[in-house]
């Protein structure tokens, strides 16, 4: 059963929650709800269960209008944070519990304990009581116990957040596998970007009570439409810049970042949204900057050909394992560069150059002009030349 | 040297505190002999004391659990208008001394009151009865369970509750299956609170049940009764009755929450 959310609305205390959000999920489809603290995702998945009325709007899953019905006749299974397990039953009993519930036989009820218990590899556990669990176990007893009554949709609410990350990352693959075998609509709360990326078919991304984009995994990192959805992706360099000259192929543009000193010329490839003076959010993904040592180059010259390059000062390093995260300081605005441990040979406060294609940085509109020749959009609605490559 | 001297200041006031608790004890048990305490007990006055007490106060029991938990459950799950007065009023009993809330009660059922006539036409008497012992200590004891209860219910997860609605249950077999189970340590300690505060109610019942032998005389009545009379033997027979009653109690509930916590 798909689900639709129509212009759904709440507010606690006069604070807008979510503001007329409506979405659409498909059937069968495993989608991403992507969002910081705040941002309205659990109050999102727990208005789609019934837990919390909104104050204005409808919600239907399949064809059924769900609205005004109570979590217990919606026909769904949720995966709570932090398991919600029941303390005083026990493995068994927890999952059985939602069966005794439907009148049905004895035995019956073991069989399909039994199916879903060896589903998620817990079968050993079933006489323990949730203290005596992991982390991961008890997680494995929330997927069972959701998934046992056979719900028309399956809600889960950052369900791997108090697992480690060796466990995470087996739990995540007997999730997906599970879900892809069941086939049952899937809403999945998270705040990781790479959970998102791993399981969504789509993903929303949830800002502020509504959504700020919905596109697959890759989409939404390749072509982040707004500042926020881009942050959140983690592409951190954002550039305001003014085009101020156009070319063939591409435009020159002025930098205008709050804190810069002073604006800085680039070269940019051309896209169709560029007009002469209209400002615009350009940005670069942290791993299509590379450093380079400085050398004669005159400060802010712009190469005729070949790459950009910005003089800067590295004032932070962070190391993330296989690559090392860097901060650079450029005349006052910060950039944000993502370098392969075994290519970095910098030191700290050393001034580098920062280097990027032309080609790097992308207007935050959302289309898919970078994507193959058959995804392209933004030539649809524009007056520009057809453009090279995406 | 400082730490020295902070340990023995801390262990000579635990030592005041002891001496406070214990040394009236020891003097009630030191008081009179033990023959003379074997034959008072056997007196059909204090047995009758006993009787009484042990009636009342159980009834206030279960009638605490039929009253206070509907209520505990409505402070702790729902919102809305007026909660916090009704849990002032909770709470009111515990701060309001005792003769108050027996004076009150005394004007409401009382002859004179429209209401106390109102249950007199329907034969229901409750001023000097068992019945009006009930409700004196029923008003003065109902606010230890509610918010002991209600302390637990508050201390369940909401999303286990929320994953039982979520799974099929409505809220009612949520209360049955989920709530109640996993609040019974608040509900037994407000259990066992409301039956000592019930058995050591003193002021309140006397004034809504008066001091009648036989019939309306609880132990606490009793022992006051006794002690004025200058029956202090009599006296002193029902009060150890009545520490033994509450120290089991207090221990029973130790045990239990311990045992709990393995």
């Amino acid at each position: 059963m798909g689900i639709i959310l129509k212009g759904i609305s709440k507010s606690y205390d006069g604070r807008a929650v979510l503001e007329n959000l409506n979405l659409e999920i498909n059937q069968g489809e495993f989608h991403v709800l992507l969002g910081v603290s705040g941002g309205g995702k659990t109050t999102t998945l727990s208005v789609i269960a019934g837990l919390i009325k909104p104050d204005s709007g409808s919600v239907f899953i399949g064809t059924r209008d769900v609205s005004d019905l109570s979590p217990d006749k919606r026909k769904i299974g949720f995966v709570f944070q932090n398991h919600a397990l029941f303390p005083h039953l026990s493995v068994f009993e927890n999952i059985a519990y939602g069966l005794r519930l439907r009148k049905i036989t004895e035995k019956e009820i073991k069989r399909k304990v039994d199916y879903y218990l060896n589903g998620v590899s817990i079968a050993k556990e079933k006489d323990k009581f949730p203290s005596q669990l992991s982390g991961g176990q008890k997680q494995r007893v929330a997927l069972a116990r959701a998934l046992v009554i056979e719900p028309e949709v399956l809600l889960m609410d950052e369900p791997m957040n108090s697992l480690d990350s060796m466990t995470k990352e087996t739990v995540l693959d007997e999730l997906k596998n599970i879900q892809q075998k069941i086939g049952v609509t899937t809403v999945y709360v998270t705040h990781d970007q790479a959970e998102a990326a791993f399981f969504g078919d789509r993903v929303s991304v949830l800002n502020n009570g509504k959504v700020d984009q919905i596109d697959s995994p890759v989409g939404l990192f390749r072509h982040p439409r707004t500042e926020f959805v881009a942050r959140f992706v983690g592409v951190k360099n954002i550039l305001k810049v003014s085009p101020i000259k156009i070319n063939n192929n591409e435009i020159i543009v002025l930098i205008k970042n709050e804190g810069l000193e002073r604006p800085i010329k680039i070269r940019v490839k051309k896209y169709p949204v560029f007009e002469i003076d209209k400002e615009i959010n350009l940005c670069i993904h942290p791993e299509k900057i590379i450093l380079k040592k400085k050398n004669k180059v005159p400060e802010n010259e712009i190469p005729d050909t070949g790459l950009n390059r910005i003089y800067g000062k590295i004032i932070n390093i962070t190391d993330f394992g296989n690559v090392l995260k860097v901060t650079i300081n450029i005349n006052g605005m910060e950039m944000y560069a993502t370098i392969p441990k075994n290519l970095f040979n910098f030191n700290i406060y050393e001034n580098v150059w920062v280097c990027f294609a032309t080609n790097a940085p992308h207007p935050l509109c959302g289309k898919k002009c970078r994507a193959p020749a058959s995804e392209r959009r933004c030539l649809n609605n524009s007056n520009f030349a057809p453009l090279n490559g995406g | 040297m400082k730490n020295f001297s902070f340990d023995l200041a801390i262990s000579l006031i635990a030592g005041i505190f002891v001496c406070l608790i214990i040394l009236p004890i020891f003097a009630l048990f030191t008081a009179t002999s033990l023959s003379e305490l074997a034959c008072q007990f056997r007196s059909p006055m204090v047995l009758s004391s006993v009787l009484i007490s042990l009636e009342t106060s159980l009834a206030v029991v279960f009638l605490s659990l039929c009253l206070g938990i509907p209520v505990a459950y409505l402070l702790a799950m729902k919102d809305f208008k007026g909660k916090r007065i009704l849990d002032t009023l909770v709470d009111l009993p515990v701060s309001m001394p005792p003769l108050v809330a027996g004076l009150a009660l005394l004007i409401l059922l009382g002859g004179n009151s429209k209401f106390g006539k109102l249950l007199s036409c329907y034969g229901i008497d409750l001023i000097f009865s068992k019945k009006g012992i009930i409700i004196a200590q029923l008003f003065v004891s109902i606010p230890f369970l509610i918010k002991s209860t209600k302390d637990a219910f508050e201390s369940i997860n909401k999303n286990v509750i929320n994953a039982s609605l979520t799974l099929g249950a409505s809220r009612f077999y949520t209360f049955k299956t989920i709530l109640l189970p996993l609040a019974k340590n608040g509900i037994y300690t407000g259990i066992i609170m409301t039956w000592a505060r019930a058995l050591g109610e003193f002021g309140a019942t006397s004034m809504v049940a008066g001091c009648i032998p036989f019939r309306t005389e609880t132990m606490t009545v009793a022992i006051y009764q006794n002690a004025m009379s200058g029956e202090l033997s009599a006296s002193i027979a029902v009060a150890l009755l009545l520490l033994v009653f509450s120290f089991t109690l207090l221990l029973v509930f130790k045990l239990r929450v311990r045992v709990h916590a393995r």
